[in-house]
């Protein structure tokens, strides 16, 4: 059931979805690994939309060189949790739906039990490794993983869903070296939209995800690729040569 | 021969987007790359290491079909290949 105020918040929304969609969204559990470029557009997205549970986990402090890009934190956040200043801003854009901000580093002793029963993962993540255990969690939860990754003015997405497209290890085996990357801010808002995009449609049952596809944003020239990618049969981790390892259990 | 070379991110910031390249029959996959790469010497570190062979990160696609790396230097491109080369992105 929705009050009066939330039927006003989403009426523009439930034009294309109706109460039963809006339910859906009410309902949904989404997890959202990092509180930075991306997570801030994913996070600001999902909850005015009314995703009724956002967990967002990240271990880092605002700093200066974060506010070209990172649209939850203000210049008086320096210095504070990112995690609090997420929650702050998202309870105050949707005081309907529940956050949790965790300040934790996702490694993979917690992974699995940070995401708990979500629905599904975002990835908003700086780094293939930790990426890595949250494909990893996605298989054995066997729960979708919108993956985004952003450079300068280049970024790609893409939804792995387990079992029935390829994951990240299929389609990025090894990881590039670690480095501090240019970006612009509109680089994340573009690529987290389209991450926030795809966990709507997931969760309303609509439209065609960026399944099998790779998703290519060229800022520069303002164009948009797409590349088909393929399961891997011998990947490491959801092929038959991937192992039995306790992350791979089932919650 | 001509064969269609597409960089994508950091790649295509060094070493440019959509590249018609002619090509000698029986050209591989490896040594095409090598020879575009070249032209930036930037370009070709980001994608090769010091002993010239691609850096394990490296993705290569022939007409729409990954290519591994260990398979790239015995790969030929045919006339009217379409190749694509890029990396992770890795930031968020």
């Amino acid at each position: 059931m929705f009050s009066e105020r939330e039927r006003e918040r989403y009426k523009r929304q439930m034009m294309l979805f109706g109460e039963e969609g809006q339910e859906r969204l009410k309902k949904a559990q989404i997890f959202i690994a990092g509180a930075g470029g991306l997570g801030s557009p994913v996070s600001l997205y999902l909850a005015v939309a009314g995703v009724g549970t956002i967990t967002i986990v990240d271990r880092d402090v605002v700093d200066q060189t974060n506010l070209n890009r990172q649209i939850l934190h203000f210049d008086r956040d320096i210095g504070r949790k990112k995690t609090s200043s997420a929650k702050e801003k998202l309870q105050e854009i949707n005081p309907d739906i529940t956050i949790h901000a965790i300040d934790v580093k996702i490694d993979e002793t917690n992974a699995s039990k940070l995401i708990g029963n979500a629905n599904g993962i975002v990835d908003a993540l700086d780094n293939y490794p930790t990426r890595y255990l949250l494909n990893e969690v996605a298989i054995a939860k066997e729960i979708p993983l919108v993956h985004g990754g952003i450079r300068g003015f280049y970024g790609q997405a893409t939804t792995i869903v387990p079992g029935t497209t390829p994951c990240l290890k299929c389609i990025f085996p090894k990881p590039p070296p670690q480095e501090v990357l240019p970006v612009v801010g509109a680089t994340a808002g573009l690529i987290g939209t389209v991450q926030a995009n795809e966990v709507l449609k997931y969760l309303l049952g609509i439209g065609e995800l960026l399944k099998g596809r790779l998703f290519i944003w060229d800022g520069i020239q303002a164009h948009a690729d797409e590349i088909c990618v393929e399961r891997n049969p011998a990947c490491e981790a959801c092929g038959s040569k991937a192992k039995k390892t306790p992350a791979r259990e089932k919650k | 021969m001509s064969v269609k070379i597409r960089f994508f991110a950091r790649f295509r910031e060094l070493l440019g987007s959509d590249i018609m390249t002619d090509a000698a029959a029986g050209t591989m996959f490896t040594s095409l790359i090598t020879t575009v790469a070249k032209k930036n010497p930037e370009g070709y570190a980001a994608i090769f290491d010091e002993n010239g062979a691609f850096h394990e990160f490296v993705i290569l696609m022939k007409n729409g079909k990954r290519i591994e790396i260990a398979d790239a230097a015995t790969t030929p491109v045919v006339d009217g290949d379409e190749i694509a080369v890029f990396p992770p992105v890795a930031g968020g």
